[in-house]
């Protein structure tokens, strides 16, 4: 109806394998400030880009003020007033503030630059909705918060009516964020009309007036945030019925295996610290999984660990020898073995050939080579027995060259090589993603079976099935943060989901072999 | 059977061969119809000149072999380089110090030809160096130093060997003095293939080279340090996680690849029947590297029949004279070098094009399945790979 | 005296095709394409424009009209350029090839082109196209007699004077207001910073993206007359590396058109000191080394490499150049 300034309907959007959003409906009145909320994987991010035109749905209807329209590139989205935030913001960031607002509507007298006109509607613009900035500021020299406030102008400057915010607070400070929260309000009370996707049940609270909440694609529900809890929330986020469908039997975990104490890593894409001073251990005969929301610091510090990244400050320490300084080589040596997030980045060489990307980590040992030479059939003899043992299918058998495989398969591959270095420390980062339920099962097993055999296996995932099916400690990271510890068999999913969105944490302490909670 | 087909032609060996041939055959088209716009009566004539001359008889058979042998080493250098991700246009540069210190070594310390042809491969790998050292510890771009380092390396040769009387021939003093006159044990012997083949300017480079090639083969494909520099070329992320020092493979590799041109410029002015002359222009031979390392898509044992190709034609250019210029050569073979920066895009774009038929048949399945998603949030292996594949992870 | 005003008139005529070369160069990296093809596009519009020079010059239309016929050989070499360079573009930003490949293919296409054509025109074996000297604009085109000992000023200005000079510097002119005051030099670099930005305003990159290598063809073009001019001995299908050294002088210029200007100068003096040390009383002149001045032609390349690799820190490249821009990638 004419109420509503935005309507989403039926709208059904396919990636190859999968629907990215099935059947969805949301509707968006004029004025207020709609949250949309989910987890990884939910679909938000999709069924903004279908809005903002980057993606066009398989199935569906728009409609903008009650008119059905189609949106085809995000040229179309502007025309119809539509302006979104990315989450990486689409600055240059050796233009001025002022010359990022009007790139791309310049105004001009025969392709001559008129920055004065632009300079006084950006100041008028900057008055009127509280968004402070410097206009003759280099994007680069401002902070993420102005930077922010830029792309917000950029909408305004165009007249966007509609405005789409993903993640916008995933950088700010809290300060920041409260500004944000203010600029937000003074723009619904100009009349526009707001759309943010976010996972953060804090501020849904505090400044949306309704929410929507999406699981796995589908459309779970719309709720008033007045009078709606941040449970109720929570458990449309992530509730369903767990299966316990792993039999795991008990353990009691042994000595400390690795110890990380205070660690702090900077971010490679803004000025806060990705991961901020966090302690934890991880013992022998123990699966402690990092839990959390993508984005709060968890990759951040699987490369710390792994020696990939740096880290600003704090120990790490791996069975008593202290790693913090050393090399890559010298941690896997020590025993860490890692099954990397991006498998394409860090994980394999895809123009080798399989049996050269299983023996990557090992290829200098005595066993592998004599005197600089490879020795090939000793290189073929373990491919081969790791694609039998670990189920690896490829066209050509150890000969394939591994861009040619399928992504399951290779990281079947990836885990077959870092397993069988039978590490003291394995660290699993979403080990299972893209995996169909044999292969997935699979790999549970060898996770538990590396437990089992008394070794220590650090885990980041971001399905809660297999955190809670999998895991003997949950750590849930929320900014950086450890927020929360738990036993996997003495909560919930709902409590767990709540840590995650960031509406509860605990304070973080080092968690010792003497403070363990019992298990049963 | 049409999928076994499929396999076959996305083989990269196969494809690889292919757009070689294609380039080749363009390339030969290109320049016959350059022919023909010049001189349209003559032009069978150079065609048949460009095809046929270098077979036409022993002496062009064995100038042939002889001119291939510097061009498969400088053709090893680039593609060397290429293997490791390096572009080494610096090639000439090493060519030319390599050969005055194969040069030095054998008229004035009158060292024999196998300890000549090691200095030459010493003169190389240090003037490889820099550009290594530089993108390495500065990030200065390698094309740019290898530039520079050539003119430098040229101007310093000249300095030299203008300032060494010994070197120079006594009429001539803008040319090193004759071999066979300074140092009979400098030249590189004959092994009685110059009887073999009737012609004085035959000698075992070409058997050398074919060595070094197949060294290098070896090196590449069996030795772990191959391993080591491959993987950083092809994917510097995984190999800094493997444990590769990157910036140290590089220098390595820059100094390896100038070795390389180097033992060049010593196979070539150690044969006795040249002379090297201080000129200020750069030398040929480092630049006719880069097409018959792209040929054989840098692929040791490819280069080998590259460069026996690329001296062919060369020799037929020559044979052109005076009809026609030969430098209608280069233009065929940087015809050649134009489109072998095409050939990686068409095998991309098969690629692309079968995926994309895989893609939609996918999205199909899916929307007309009721399930969509499996209830635990699993997607599908196709689902994964295809995205990363559209995600441009090529490099 | 007149020797410093030899050797400034000397800096400034070999620093006007470095300026405009490197001019070009970064308006082509400025939009995201790096051009290694400089040196190959300068050959090709020298090849063009000295060819025009010769028929006007038989034609003996460039008697009459030096600067009207000079004038429309800079358009030439110009023009020649252009069209060489899409290839170029062809290359890198529709069919997104390795672009350091194609630049060095059609480096090695230039000159090869340059001697079979000059060849097939002028005959067998004469591959040099010679200038003729009515393109040396002298005081008489101004009116003024030249005395009978040169002044000072007159050798600075009349000494090497051609039309490619004040042109290059009204281009350079010109340069810096397109790149900073107008739309389209604001979207240009917008394509070579940040494409996807730029993208997601509604920009069409890849047209940019041609039009900036078009540029670049342009002035590399009019770049190789000025060199062809400045080495004084007619067209010899070479430019001697200057399209390398013109991406120096870009680098160290940090992509900017002024500090390119001040770039270029610097580069051409070291060039001039090293073509002409044996004229420079007072440089030292290492008597006892033969063929001592290859010590001065290496100047200027050690300098460059010296600058290049002490500047490497401070360097701020376009941030996209050399990133073929794929749509699929938002």
């Amino acid at each position: 109806m004419s109420d509503y300034v935005v309507e989403m309907l039926n709208i059904t959007k396919i990636f190859p394998g999968i629907k990215a959003n099935d059947d969805i409906t949301l509707q968006l009145r004029k004025g207020e400030v709609h949250a949309l909320l989910g987890e990884n994987g939910a679909g938000k991010s999709t069924l903004m880009s279908v809005l903002f035109g980057l993606y066009q749905p398989e199935q569906g209807t728009i409609k903008i003020n009650g008119k059905p329209v189609k949106i085809n590139n995000p040229n179309d989205a502007n025309v119809l007033n539509i302006g979104m935030v990315h989450q990486h913001f689409m600055l240059v960031e050796v233009f001025s503030v002022l010359d990022n607002i009007i790139l791309g509507i310049e105004p001009n007298t025969a392709g001559v630059l008129d920055r004065k006109i632009a300079r006084q509607k950006i100041v008028e613009l900057s008055k009127r909705y509280g968004l402070s900035v410097e206009p003759d500021a280099l994007v680069e020299d401002i902070s993420v918060g102005m930077q922010q406030r830029v792309e917000i102008l950029k909408m305004l400057y165009r007249n966007n009516e509609i405005l789409i915010f993903d993640e916008p607070t995933a950088v700010l400070t809290p300060q920041e964020i409260q500004e944000l929260i203010q600029i937000m309000r003074g723009l619904t009370a100009e009349g526009k009309s707001i759309l943010f996707i976010t996972h953060k049940l804090n501020e849904i609270i505090e400044v949306a007036d309704r929410c929507t909440v999406l699981r796995k694609g589908k459309y779970v529900g719309t709720v008033d945030v007045a009078d709606t809890t941040r449970e109720e929330l929570s458990r449309m986020m992530v509730g369903r019925d767990i299966h316990f469908s792993i039999d795991k039997k008990d353990v009691i975990p042994g000595k400390v295996v690795f110890t990380a104490e205070n660690v702090t890593v900077p971010s490679r894409h803004h000025k806060n610290n990705a991961v901020k001073g966090i302690s934890f251990d991880v013992r022998a005969g123990e699966i402690v999984c990092l839990a959390g929301i993508e984005g709060n610091g968890q990759s951040e510090l699987v490369y710390a660990l792994t020696g990939i990244e740096k880290i600003s400050s704090g120990k790490m320490i791996l069975e008593g020898t202290d790693i913090t300084k050393a090399s890559i080589r010298k941690r896997s040596r020590l025993g860490i073995s890692h099954i990397p997030e991006d498998r394409h980045k860090y994980g394999l060489v895809l123009e080798y050939s399989l049996a050269n990307n299983l023996v990557l980590q090992r290829y200098w040992e005595p066993e592998f080579q004599n005197a600089g030479f490879i020795r090939t059939a000793k290189v073929l003899n373990y491919a081969n027995l790791l694609i039998k043992q670990y189920d690896v299918r490829s066209g050509q058998g150890a000969a394939t060259i591994v861009r040619s495989m399928s992504g399951g398969n290779q990281q079947k591959a990836i885990i077959a090589r870092e397993i069988d270095k039978n590490p003291e420390l394995l660290v699993a980062i979403q080990p299972t993603r893209g995996l169909d339920i044999g292969a997935i099962e699979y790999i549970h097993s060898q996770l538990i079976a590396q437990r089992d055999s008394g070794k220590a296996v650090l885990l980041v995932s971001l399905e809660l099935d297999e955190v809670m099916n999998v895991s003997d400690r949950i750590l849930v990271m929320y900014e950086g943060e450890i927020v929360g510890e738990f036993d996997p068999r003495t909560t919930t999913v709902e409590e767990i989901g709540l840590y995650m969105a960031g509406a509860k944490r605990n304070t973080p302490r080092t968690v010792t072999a003497a403070s363990a909670t019992s298990k049963k | 059977m049409t999928t076994k087909i499929k396999k076959f032609v996305q083989s990269p060996g196969l494809s690889s061969f292919f757009a070689s041939v294609a380039s080749i055959g363009i390339g030969l088209i290109f320049g016959y119809i350059l022919l023909a716009f010049i001189n349209p009566s003559m032009s069978f004539y150079g065609l048949g000149k460009i095809l046929f001359a270098g077979a036409s008889s022993a002496e062009k058979i064995s100038k042939v072999l002889y001119q291939a042998a510097p061009l498969m080493l400088t053709g090893l250098s680039v593609g060397f380089a290429f293997k490791t991700g390096l572009f080494n246009i610096g090639a000439t540069g090493q060519y030319t110090v390599g050969a005055f210190f194969a040069l030095y070594a054998g008229i004035v310390l009158k060292m024999p030809w196998w300890a000549a042809l090691l200095a030459a491969m010493l003169g190389g790998m240090i003037w490889g160096a820099f550009p290594g050292v530089c993108k390495a510890l500065f990030n200065v771009n390698e094309v740019i130093t290898s530039i520079m380092f050539n003119w430098i390396g040229l101007f310093a040769v000249n300095l030299t060997l203008s300032n060494i009387p010994k070197i120079l021939d006594k009429i001539s003093a803008n040319r090193t003095v004759n071999l066979a006159a300074a140092n009979k044990s400098a030249i590189i012997p004959k092994w009685g293939l110059d009887k073999l083949f009737g012609s004085p300017y035959m000698n075992i480079s070409i058997l050398i080279t074919a060595a070094v090639a197949i060294i290098i083969f070896i090196v590449l494909n069996k030795t772990t340090f191959g391993y080591e520099l491959k993987a950083c070329g092809y994917n510097r992320n995984a190999s800094i996680y493997a444990g590769i020092n990157a910036k140290r493979n590089i220098v390595l590799s820059m100094v390896i690849s100038g070795g390389l041109a180097g033992i060049g410029g010593g196979i070539y002015y150690l044969s006795g029947t040249a002379q090297f002359l201080v000129i200020k222009s750069l030398l040929n031979m480092g630049f006719n590297g880069i097409p018959v390392a792209l040929l054989a898509t840098s692929n040791p044992v490819g280069i080998i029949f590259s460069s026996l190709f690329i001296s062919y034609i060369q020799v037929g250019g020559e044979a052109m004279q005076p009809q026609f210029s030969p430098e209608i050569i280069n233009i065929i073979i940087s015809v050649i070098i134009y489109l072998s920066a095409f050939s990686m895009l068409l095998k991309g774009l098969i690629n692309r094009i079968l995926t994309r038929q895989n893609a939609r048949k996918e999205k199909e399945k899916v929307l007309h399945s009721s399930a969509g998603n499996r209830g635990d949030g699993i997607v599908t292996d196709a689902a994964i790979s295809n995205k990363s594949e559209s995600e441009g992870v090529t490099k | 005296m007149i020797i410093l005003a030899d050797i400034m008139s000397a800096t400034v005529i070999f620093a006007i095709p470095l300026l405009v070369v490197a001019l070009g160069g970064m308006f082509s990296e400025r939009s995201g394409t790096i051009n290694i093809a400089l040196e190959g596009i300068m050959i090709v519009g020298a090849l063009f424009s000295c060819l025009y020079l010769v028929s006007a010059d038989k034609s003996g239309f460039g008697a009459v009209h030096p600067i009207l016929a000079m004038f429309i050989a800079i358009l030439v070499a110009g023009l020649a350029g252009i069209i060489f360079s899409l290839f170029l573009a062809l290359a890198s930003v529709s069919l997104k090839a390795d672009q350091t490949i194609g630049g060095t293919a059609l480096n090695m296409f230039a000159p090869a082109f340059a001697i079979v054509l000059t060849w097939a025109i002028q005959g067998q074996g004469q591959t040099t196209i010679i200038i003729p000297t009515w393109v040396r604009i002298t005081q008489s085109a101004f009116g003024l007699t030249p005395g009978k000992d040169p002044n000072f000023f007159e050798t600075f200005i009349f000494k090497n004077f051609y039309l490619t000079t004040p042109v290059v510097l009204v281009l350079l002119a010109i340069t810096v207001f397109v790149i900073y005051k107008t739309k389209f030099g604001l979207r240009l670099r917008a394509c070579g910073e940040h494409p996807q930005a730029a993208d997601s305003v509604g920009i069409n990159v890849y047209a940019l993206r041609y039009i900036g290598v078009a540029i670049s063809g342009f002035l590399g073009g009019i770049g190789g007359l000025a060199f062809t001019i400045a080495a004084g001995s007619g067209f010899q299908s070479t430019v001697a590396g200057y399209g390398f050294f013109a991406l120096a002088v870009m680098i160290f210029g940090n992509w900017k058109p002024m500090r390119i200007f001040g770039a270029a100068l610097f580069f051409a003096l070291f060039k001039v000191i090293g073509s002409y040390s044996a004229s420079i009383p007072f440089l030292p002149s290492f008597s006892g080394i033969k063929n001592s001045d290859y010590i001065y032609t290496m100047l200027p390349y050690i300098v460059t490499m010296l600058v290049l690799v002490f500047t490497s820190k401070k360097s701020r490249a376009p941030k996209a150049e050399g990133i073929p821009y794929d749509k699929s990638t938002r």
